[in-house]
């Protein structure tokens, strides 16, 4: 098991209104899967991808990473963590608008410290693997919304990560680009990476290999889609 | 409209109190330092503007030019020219004599001292001035006439309506009663009379027998004239060589005279009273000079000082404006022209700059009374100037801050800013402008604190510098009127009994001195004679323990040997006398050092004296001064008294002001008509320091609100930098940046502009800064010290402000960055 997330709950208190935004979730990952998580706006999807991606501390629980119990950590430790194990893709792309393509895929590789020949080589190759070496010089707002999200992606994929987390990756997206960037996905979970991704559509979960369906901060259904 | 505008700048301070904050009181800060600095210096400017006629007035100033010292200008000549003056140039209106001492009135033992000057019943006629009471042609041409200041009136009688009432003056000993002729009325601009608070006419006594009335080589006074025409000034001035040689040579014998070529070390010119404010700077013995250079780096930090709010109000609005641009697009979608908006937000600046100009100004009320005691000028708000500066510092202030946010705001396209995600920043024009800003700001905040580190350091080092004697332990008398002997020996002894005296010692010559005397003395070198004009001092037994100079070479005086002891009048031609001299004397003279100039022979007149010993030169005068080479003899007191000695005693074991009470107890048991008044070094020579020290505490006043305005606008950047890459910050965390990177990212984007400001602040600092250092005849180098300091001081600054809006950013769940947007 890669992930195994037990009794985990998040509150979010403000002056005088206390939220659940995930009530006692109990899930299981294995290396390898793919998972779509599905249900209505407000259910606790983001807020799940953001306790996956450590981003986002639960209020209880446990989460455990390939063995390794995350809620312990302090924060440098899980800054060096995301740093080596995740990949995200955003519906808004997140791209840092004064760097160029090049440059916003790179920074996932400049907090390893890695020398700058083989930064280089790992952002030719993503860009390569997404189809956006042609903009590796331009800035994000130069870009159509699925070239973005194709950088984004590549961003996701560049320091070879455990664990890719896609918070509704074709959301911004019209069908075709949206289209695109399954594929890509699809082609990443075939060659060995494990996604995790948050959508609302449909047809988008299906092609994924399980398929989690929640409400109100719970997990009701987790299926495991035909291929 | 104005509605409107109110409406919307009263919601943005209650939206954004720090912003607001930031913008009001940095322009206020701003406003209020210039306001203050303005006065400042248009009160030096005005110096002696509002005197009556005075584009006519002029002093008479002496030249001398002397071997082995520099040619230098003397603010006052000798009163033996006035006569001829008014013969040979029909252009003199009128002209008088005056000179300034300090008049005490004596009331049972007890003296008062008022500024004072002795002058000729014509003052009036020649300068003009308002009487509250009396009338100025007859106000000092009865002998026993006293005009008096108001406030000496009020300190004298405490009320203004003086005339007729009779006080008793003391001077050297003899009291006259003097009636009140005049009050002078009160003058609202400064002039070098400001200070004066009694006039009184000269004795007959003083006109014939003081030397400087019947000799051309001794002053005591200045002469002031009016002239008829302003151009007559100049052309006066040009025939004042031919004068001097045809008055100044004398008659054969005449030793009040020069004899021949008296032009080759002497000469007058006229000094105009509108330019003598920073024109005395670079004269001798003018009190009221001021450094031009430096009233207006004044003035320049007052402008700079606006400059830095202004800046900071421009900045932090082009920085802000992104924030309105949904409003803006809103408000375009509504129906508002490009016209309307702009006018808005133009309206809004312009009372946000109103509104700073106010609390400016109440600002510059509280500073002013805070500069002019700083400085000891009688400074006040003057609403003439304010009530035309203000108004265009706001238009100013208020256009600058608003033009280029109402220009990019109001052109923004609404359908562009609607669908965008993220809010706009001004792109990167605008973000080349704020660094240029900070740059800018913290370029010229580094400057001034440089200089403010120079100048306090310099202040500190010219009251503290080595003077060439011991000054603590020492007080120092009034000089002694006449020479009388026994009186002399009489108070020797008596200070020398106060409990508490180590020792007590008389000198001609003291700390700030009085009356000087200067003679040219001659060697007869290798390479024939060598001339110098030396400054004589004549001192007793116990001088060299009192001051204790430092012994270069050779010995000190011994009372034990009768060479030693300065030969009487009578004697002076066929005696030689032995003499100790400075190591200034040593170079002038030629001698390679202090030792070979012993036992060598130099010659003034017929008189033959030896040189026994040398002293390291010793400071009596202004740090700003070459100290004179100088020549010292010895007067045991056995035959020839001094004239008009000064006491000066070492002690021990007493604290200072109790020894001081003593010592004019001891004092006023000998000469009970004189008033005594025995005070420290730093006391008589505060005189020297204190100008520089005001400037100083002036430097370091604008230093300091230079420095915070320049903080308030990085504090204020940061802020809105920090809130604006929240998201970036949360991006960047996501992909395993840590909390320390996110700070140092931060930190290096804000201190490049700050390094490129330490680089260009350096240089111009050392510049200007060596240029002003270069007016001191002693002065500290530059180190690299001062620039480190304030360079270090400046990140300091610079991190902390930065440090405090990053840190709990830095430190944030990456989720909740994410979810700002």
């Amino acid at each position: 098991m890669l992930i195994a997330l037990s009794h985990i709950q998040r509150l979010y208190r403000s002056d005088e209104v206390e939220t659940t935004a995930l009530l006692d979730i109990e899930l299981g990952i294995e290396a390898g899967e793919f998972v779509a998580i599905m249900g209505p706006s407000g259910c606790g999807k983001s807020t799940l991808l953001n306790i996956l991606g450590t981003i986002d501390r639960p209020t209880s629980g446990s989460y455990s990473f390939g063995g390794q119990e995350l809620t312990e950590l302090g924060e440098a430790a899980l800054a060096a963590f995301r740093r080596e194990n995740l990949g995200y893709v955003f519906q808004s792309f997140n791209l840092i608008d004064e760097l160029t393509i090049e440059e916003n895929i790179e920074l996932a590789l400049i907090y390893r410290r890695m020398p700058k020949a083989e930064r280089r080589r790992r952002v030719a190759h993503a860009m390569d693997h997404v189809g956006i070496a042609h903009r590796a010089r331009h800035y994000p707002s130069q870009l159509s919304g699925g070239q973005q999200q194709r950088a984004a992606i590549a961003r996701a994929i560049v320091g070879e990560p455990r664990l890719i987390l896609a918070d509704e990756p074709t959301g911004n997206l019209d069908t075709e680009n949206g289209a695109q960037v399954m594929d890509i996905l699809q082609r990443l979970n075939d060659e060995g990476a494990t996604i995790v991704m948050v959508t609302h559509s449909p047809s988008h979960a299906d092609l994924a290999k399980r398929r989690v369906d929640m409400l109100d901060g719970q997990v009701v259904i987790s299926v495991r889609n035909a291929i | 409209m104005f509605a409107t505008i109110l409406q919307t700048v009263l919601r943005q301070v209650r939206r954004h109190p720090l912003y607001v904050g930031l913008n009001v009181f940095g322009l206020a800060l701003g406003i209020g330092v210039f306001l203050t600095l303005t006065l400042l210096v248009r009160y030096e400017y005005s110096f002696n503007a509002a005197l009556p006629d005075v584009d006519r007035l002029a002093r008479v100033d002496t030249h001398w030019t002397m071997p082995g010292t520099p040619p230098g200008e003397v603010a006052g000549s000798t009163f033996r020219a006035m006569p001829f003056l008014r013969e040979d140039f029909p252009e003199i209106e009128a002209g008088i004599r005056f000179e300034d001492t300090d008049l005490q009135t004596e009331r049972e033992g007890v003296f008062t001292s008022f500024a004072s000057g002795l002058t000729d019943p014509g003052f009036f006629g020649v300068f003009g001035l308002k009487l509250l009471h009396g009338v100025p042609d007859q106000a000092l041409a009865r002998p026993d006439g006293l005009v008096l200041s108001e406030r000496a009136a009020i300190r004298l009688f405490g009320t203004t309506e003086a005339m007729g009432r009779t006080v008793p003056i003391n001077r050297a000993g003899v009291t006259v009663t003097h009636t009140v002729t005049g009050v002078l009325a009160r003058r609202m601009t400064p002039d070098f009379l400001s200070d004066i608070e009694m006039l009184a006419p000269f004795s007959s006594e003083d006109v014939t027998t003081r030397f400087c009335f019947r000799s051309w080589a001794s002053d005591c006074g200045r002469i002031y004239l009016k002239f008829r025409r302003r151009g007559d000034i100049d052309a006066v001035n040009a025939r004042l060589r031919d004068f001097v040689i045809r008055h100044a040579a004398g008659a054969e014998g005449d030793h009040t005279a020069f004899g021949v070529h008296p032009e080759k070390v002497y000469g007058l010119s006229l000094a105009k009273l509108d330019e003598a404010r920073f024109r005395d700077f670079h004269v001798l013995y003018a009190e009221d000079g001021v450094d031009r250079t430096v009233i207006n780096s004044i003035g320049l930090m007052g402008l700079l000082a606006l400059a830095l709010a202004c800046a900071n109000a421009v900045n932090l609005a082009t920085a802000r404006a992104g924030l309105r641009a949904r409003e803006v697009a809103i408000r375009k979608t509504l129906g508002a022209s490009r016209r309307v908006l702009f006018g808005q937000f133009m309206g809004e600046a312009l009372l946000v700059a109103a509104i700073a100009g106010v609390l400016g100004l109440a600002l510059c009320e509280i500073l002013v009374p805070e500069v002019a005691s700083l400085t000891g000028e009688e400074l006040v708000v003057r609403y003439g100037l304010v009530g035309v500066v203000l108004p265009l510092i706001v238009l100013v202030c208020g256009l600058a801050s608003g033009v280029y946010p109402a220009l990019v705001l109001s052109g923004y396209r609404p359908a562009a800013v609607l669908a965008a995600a993220r809010m706009p920043s001004g792109g990167r024009g605008a973000a080349r402008l704020r660094d240029g800003l900070v740059t800018g700001q913290f370029g010229i905040a580094i400057t001034i604190v440089i200089c403010m580190l120079v100048i306090n350091h310099q202040t500190d080092f010219m009251r503290t510098a080595d003077p060439g004697y011991v000054r603590d332990g020492l007080l120092i008398g009034s000089a002694m009127p006449g020479s009388d002997l026994a009186a002399q020996r009489r108070m020797l002894d008596a200070l020398r009994a106060v409990p508490g005296v180590v020792t007590a010692g008389f000198g001609e010559l003291a700390p700030r001195p009085g009356t000087k005397n200067l003679g040219t003395y001659s060697y007869d070198g290798p390479a024939g004679p060598v001339n110098v004009y030396l400054l004589q001092d004549t001192v007793g037994a116990g001088y060299f323990e009192v001051y204790r100079p430092r012994l270069l070479a050779g010995r000190w005086f011994d009372i034990a040997r009768g060479q030693d002891d300065v030969p009487s009048r009578d004697d002076m031609r066929t005696r030689m006398a032995n003499v100790v001299v400075n190591a200034g004397a040593v170079s002038r003279f030629g001698f390679a050092s202090p030792d070979q100039a012993i036992g060598k022979i130099i010659r003034s007149g017929g008189w033959t004296t030896r040189i026994i010993g040398v002293i390291d030169d010793v400071r009596f005068e202004s740090p700003r001064q070459a100290i004179y080479p100088e020549i010292i003899l010895f007067d045991t007191l056995a035959q020839r008294p001094f004239s008009e000695p000064i006491p000066a005693i070492r002690f021990q074991g007493v604290a200072e002001a109790e020894m001081a009470r003593r010592l004019n107890r001891a004092w006023a048991g000998i000469l009970p008509d004189v008033a005594s008044d025995f005070s420290s070094v730093d006391a008589r020579m505060a005189a020297y320091y204190s100008g520089d020290e005001r400037r100083g505490r002036i430097f370091t006043l604008g230093a300091a609100a230079a420095l915070l305005i320049a903080c308030m606008g990085l504090y204020g950047l940061a802020a809105f930098a920090a809130a604006r890459r929240v998201h970036e910050i949360g991006i960047r965390k996501t992909l395993g940046a840590t909390g320390r990177q996110i700070v140092a990212l931060l930190l290096g984007d804000f201190l490049r502009p700050v390094m490129v400001a330490c680089l260009l602040a350096c240089p111009v600092a050392w510049v200007v800064m060596r240029r002003w250092l270069a007016g001191f005849d002693e002065r500290i180098a530059l180190t690299p010290a001062h620039f480190l300091i304030a360079v270090a001081g400046a990140f300091a600054i610079a991190i902390l402000t930065v440090l405090g809006q990053t840190f709990h950013l830095a430190r944030a769940e990456p989720a909740r960055a994410l979810r700002a947007e």
